[in-house]
């Protein structure tokens, strides 16, 4: 953070959830920045205690768990010893088995080149960036691995922001004069780029074959999913500022951009608005994938509900999102069903763009906000229960993403957000426990890799059937657990199982464990 | 302390009225701001202030001054200052609309939509039929999900004032939210034909048909859709965001007034804030392109020489420049300047893009080919960009690749027909053998013919196909065709080019030239 209000500053920073070491637990990465400029680090409005800290960390999860299940969470630094190193001005993070050899990879985007770190499944990481031809340079702040025509092989796609360099640097300045933050539109988007997995340790960019090369914008969120039931994953781009995309797969190696039609592109009054984190979930229970996105202060969120063939209406208001959202300005988001009623709920971190004039001499970087969480009252309707998610949520901080997944395995969704020039926080689900619970880990008939894209039923003893997806995309800049956990309430009858994998096969299991995790094998359903 | 003394001064103009105590108003921190716009804060206070301690000041003299100081804060984004002033102003003069009217606004753009309806609907009970007011108030129901409330605000809005555009479509938004489609459609309808220019109205009346299952409705007015917002007139906010005195405000207002076409008014405000901010580049380039746009050639040229005086790399400036030489027919000179700007900026795409252009008009093909790459690779959506590419390919007598890229451009473009003109061409005449394809360019002829209206430069197209197929007779009727339509469309000089080619399939020759003299590339 120089002061010079260099617009990336205020961009990052994104954070991961992968069980690096496949030891059943997640580890954390996080990106980290670097001064832009001549300034000197050490005239950073917050200095780092150590400069050699500036680069991509990678804490590894020591978690431990006594015969009495009580758990104990402890992180080790273990980024020297894993070999990654990402010195960029880093901006977010994917995770995804890309060479099939079941351990999970790691991409980093960066303002500049992005890094692709291969795991060598002894705890170490290569970068092969240069050799997979994904180096995808520009700025980029969410990626996706996803499967687009189903070879089995995990494919990627690379969502850009905008064309910036701090040479061409734009001032930008607040209505009484003082310097500010710019707006994106003072800069022109940059294409995102979707590669396809050439199943040999390299990609191929495949943007323009795809039909994706025409239409495009300011993209910081990502999320990948079968919006209109077709068996077939599409992908979902957020766009600050510009109408976002619906990427629908055309099952031929082709996409074509629907959101206008779809009415998942604009506002309900057919503004383009300030889109920043994604989610797709299905909060309804009705079997298909809902969307919900974070926008400026002011614009609120949007709620895109869909009616089960990718065409979407926007309920914000309906819901109960859009009023207390106004006031916010929201980046890493997602679905999580934090007290295990079956209903997916709603959390966002948040954190301005621009200065509060009022507040500037107390404080140099003036955007904190405090975090949402609202409870999924079902109907369609949603009530803010932030209040009741403790002290944590009420500290504002300058949040960006927010990484959800079961970091204690104890059977709920815990967060991990990133702040800009802030510490991370860790965020300990103590409420989603108490009730049951089932969870799988869903992986490949060849290989032990997390099928990403794969969809759940989870058919419950009352005959309700809530519908998850194995994903790691989402939120903002952020790779999520890819593990599926679906709350039971107060069933302690085991569910059936229904598993739809990416290639379009579905299997079924019966009688599956509550309150643990199982690992469900492609091909193994009796 | 304070605000009790206060109460006490304005108790002896008047008998004292129950209301709520005077909130402290204080100067705020006002570091950030630039000196002009703290000379104005101070000096609207030191106003305020005297008012406060003269003891012959009445409630409504001071009301007022603390609503011109609430005003003053809300344009420069004091916003808990001016939330307290026009608290202060609202109290004191309770029958005066304008104060809760301001405060419903500052607590819209804090996303405060409980207050913010609070405060409008105080002003309502004011002045119960002020269109902005019941607009504005009628948003901010929707936001809260209170459909069936805004309706009638909007209904009394438009019952005020039939011609509201702003009215119609809340009506149609409120309905659409309801699920209502056909009301919204008849609203949203309504809308559209008070102002037809408002492309805005097309996404909710798209969606609208979409909710009625009638998709080529809702497909041809998303196509017509254009960012936009539908506001009602507010004279109020209007007042407002003219009163602040900073060069940012000034360069608000200037772009506004650029968005509504008005090239003079923009230049008035453009130069107002160069009165504040001289050293400046962008305001300089700024008035600079709105002289350009009202006409003032030489005024706009001295404005973008100003900026680049004050910062040599602005890129804008340079390319504005670029523009206006090129225009001029001095390419060299523009070459330099766009040149300059993509140094500076290499990500500027329109700039690239330029330079590409004026490089191949002034004949150095080869030196644009690099350029229009880049601009294609920064933005693929510019199918300009494909296009220089191919045609300076086909300037270099490089057929081959011209033709590959011009297939790309129709693959990647499907919308773009110059792609599909500019391979007939090439199929149907260029001078490598191995390119032409008189078949091909036929089948993409009659493609082009089923869906376009028959113009001369298509009959001229055809000429040159059926002459490459050894259809003769057919091709010299074609052209004559082409040359009539040329001439009856007052083109009476590419007639004239044209009739080089008709001699030439009379005396059965096939045309090796695709394009005419300077109708295109220059190799042709």
């Amino acid at each position: 953070m120089s002061g010079n209000f260099r617009y990336p500053e205020i961009m990052p920073p994104g954070v991961a959830l992968l069980d690096y070491d496949n030891d059943g637990d997640l580890d954390v990465f996080v990106v980290q920045g670097r001064m832009l400029g001549k300034t000197a680090i050490e005239r950073a409005i917050a200095p780092p205690r150590d400069v050699s800290s500036l680069r991509g960390r990678l804490f590894r999860n020591d978690l431990q768990v006594d015969t009495d299940g009580r758990r104990a969470l402890r992180f080790t630094d273990v980024t020297g010893p894993s070999g990654i190193d990402a010195r960029g001005y880093g901006m977010g993070a994917a995770a995804g088995d890309f060479d099939n050899d079941g351990c999970v990879d790691l991409y980093v985007t960066s303002l500049g080149a992005n890094q692709l770190f291969r795991n060598n499944c002894n705890g170490t990481f290569t970068d092969v960036t240069k050799a997979s031809r994904t180096e995808s340079p520009g700025w980029s702040v969410s990626a996706a691995f996803v499967d687009v025509d189903r070879d089995g092989w995990l494919d990627l796609f690379v969502g850009h922001y905008l064309n910036y360099s701090v040479e061409a640097n734009i001032r930008c300045f607040g209505l009484a004069g003082g310097p500010d933050y710019c707006p994106p539109h003072v800069y022109t988007p940059q294409p995102s780029v979707l590669y396809r997995n050439n199943r040999d340790g390299t990609f191929t960019n495949i943007t323009a074959a795809a039909g994706m090369a025409a239409e495009f914008g300011p993209a910081l969120g990502v999320s990948t999913a079968d919006f209109n039931g077709d068996g077939w994953i599409d992908i979902y781009v957020a766009n600050d500022g510009q109408p976002n995309q619906l990427w629908i797969n055309q099952r031929d190696g082709t996409f074509r951009n629907t959101a206008l039609l779809a009415g998942a592109a604009l506002g309900a009054a057919g503004e383009a608005k300030s889109s920043m984190g994604v989610d797709a979930g299905d909060f309804d229970n009705d079997g298909d994938e809902d969307l919900f996105i974070t926008e400026l202060t002011g614009q609120g969120v949007d709620l895109y509900v869909n009616n089960g063939s990718g065409v979407f209406e926007e309920q914000s208001a309906r819901a109960g999102l859009r009023q207390p959202t106004l006031p916010f300005t929201g980046f890493g988001a997602g679905w999580l069903d934090v007290d295990n009623d079956g209903l997916l709920d709603l959390f966002t971190v948040n954190g301005a763009v621009t200065q509060n004039v009022e507040t500037t001499r107390r404080d140099p970087f003036p955007l904190q906000q405090r975090k949402q969480l609202f409870r999924n009252a079902g109907g369609g309707r949603f009530e803010e229960a932030t209040d009741r998610g403790g002290a944590v949520l009420q500290a504002a901080e300058v949040s960006r993403g927010a990484a959800f997944g079961d970091i204690d395995n104890d059977g709920d969704v815990d967060v991990v957000v990133g702040n800009a020039s802030g510490p991370l926080r860790l965020l300990i689900n103590d409420v989603g426990q108490a009730r049951h619970w089932v969870g799988v880990r869903l992986v490949g008939a060849n290989t032990a890799r997390d099928m990403i894209g794969a969809r759940v039923a989870v058919v419950r003893a009352d005959g309700s059937t809530v519908w998850r997806r194995a994903r790691s995309d989402g939120s903002y800049g952020s790779a999520n657990d890819p593990r599926v956990l679906a709350g039971l309430g107060g069933s302690t009858a085991p569910p059936t199982i229904r598993v739809q994998w990416p290639d379009g096969r579905t299997e079924e299991w019966r009688g599956i464990g509550i309150d643990r995790y199982t690992t469900l094998k492609e091909g193994t359903a009796k | 302390m304070l605000a009790a003394f206060l109460l006490a001064i304005a108790g002896c103009q008047a008998p004292p009225s129950p209301r709520e105590p005077l909130r402290q108003v204080l100067l705020p921190d006002l570091s950030r701001a630039t000196d002009r716009v703290q000379a104005q804060l101070k000096k609207q206070y030191a106003a305020l202030d005297e008012k406060r301690q003269h003891p012959g000041t009445s409630p409504a003299e001071l009301a007022a001054a603390f609503g011109e100081m609430g005003k003053l804060f809300m344009a420069a984004e004091y916003r808990d200052a001016a939330e307290a002033s026009l608290s202060n102003a609202q109290t004191l003069a309770p029958s005066d609309a304008r104060w809760p009217y301001y405060l419903g606004h500052l607590h819209k753009a804090r996303g405060d939509a409980v207050k913010s309806a609070a405060a409008f609907e105080r002003a309502r009970a004011l002045q119960p039929d002020d269109p902005a007011t019941l607009i504005w108030l009628a948003n901010t129901y929707l936001d809260q999900s209170r459909s069936g409330d805004a309706e009638r605000l909007f209904t009394q809005a438009l019952s005020r004032d039939p011609r509201s555009i702003a009215a119609a479509v809340g009506l149609g938004r409120a309905a659409l939210a309801r699920s209502d489609y056909a009301r919204a459609v008849q609203h949203l309808e309504q809308a559209l034909a008070l102002d037809p220019r408002a492309a805005a109205i097309h996404y909710p009346l798209a969606l609208a048909y979409r909710g009625l299952g009638e998709m080529d409705k809702a497909d041809a007015h998303m196509r017509q859709r254009a960012p936009g917002e539908i506001q009602p007139p507010d004279p109020l906010m209007l007042e407002l965001e003219g009163v602040l005195e900073s060069p940012i405000a000034y360069e608000v207002r200037g772009a506004k007034a650029l968005d509504e076409r008005d090239w003079k008014g923009a230049a008035v405000s453009f130069r107002r804030g160069i009165e504040l901010a001289p050293a400046e580049a962008s305001l300089h380039h700024k008035l600079g392109t709105a002289l350009y746009l009202d006409g003032d050639a030489r005024g706009a040229a001295a404005e973008f020489a100003e900026a680049l005086r004050l910062s040599p790399h602005f890129a804008k400036a340079h390319y504005s420049l670029g523009i206006m030489l090129g225009s001029a027919g001095r390419l060299k000179d523009a070459v330099d300047h766009l040149s300059a700007a993509v140094r500076d900026d290499p990500a500027y795409v329109e700039a690239r893009l330029r330079l590409a252009d004026v490089l191949r008009a002034s004949g150095q093909s080869a030196a644009a080919l690099p350029h229009y790459e880049q601009a294609a690779n920064i933005d693929p959506r510019l199918a300009d960009a494909a296009f220089g590419y191919a045609l300076a390919l086909v300037d270099l007598g490089r057929y081959q690749p011209a033709r590959d890229r011009l297939s790309e451009g129709i693959r990647i473009y499907p919308g773009n027909l110059a792609f599909r003109h500019a391979l007939v061409r090439l199929l149907a005449a260029a001078p490598d053998d191995r390119v032409r394809d008189g078949h091909e360019a036929l089948r993409l002829l009659q493609e082009l013919t089923a869906n376009e209206p028959r113009r001369y430069d298509v009959d001229e197209m055809m000429a040159m196909t059926l002459a490459e197929l050894g259809r003769f007779e057919e091709a010299a009727k074609s052209q004559r065709d082409a040359i009539a339509g040329a001439e009856r469309s007052g083109r009476p000089d590419v007639a004239k080019r044209m009739s080089d080619n008709l001699v030439r399939y009379e005396r059965r020759q096939p045309c090796r030239t695709p394009w005419r003299g300077d109708d295109g590339p220059i190799g042709g």
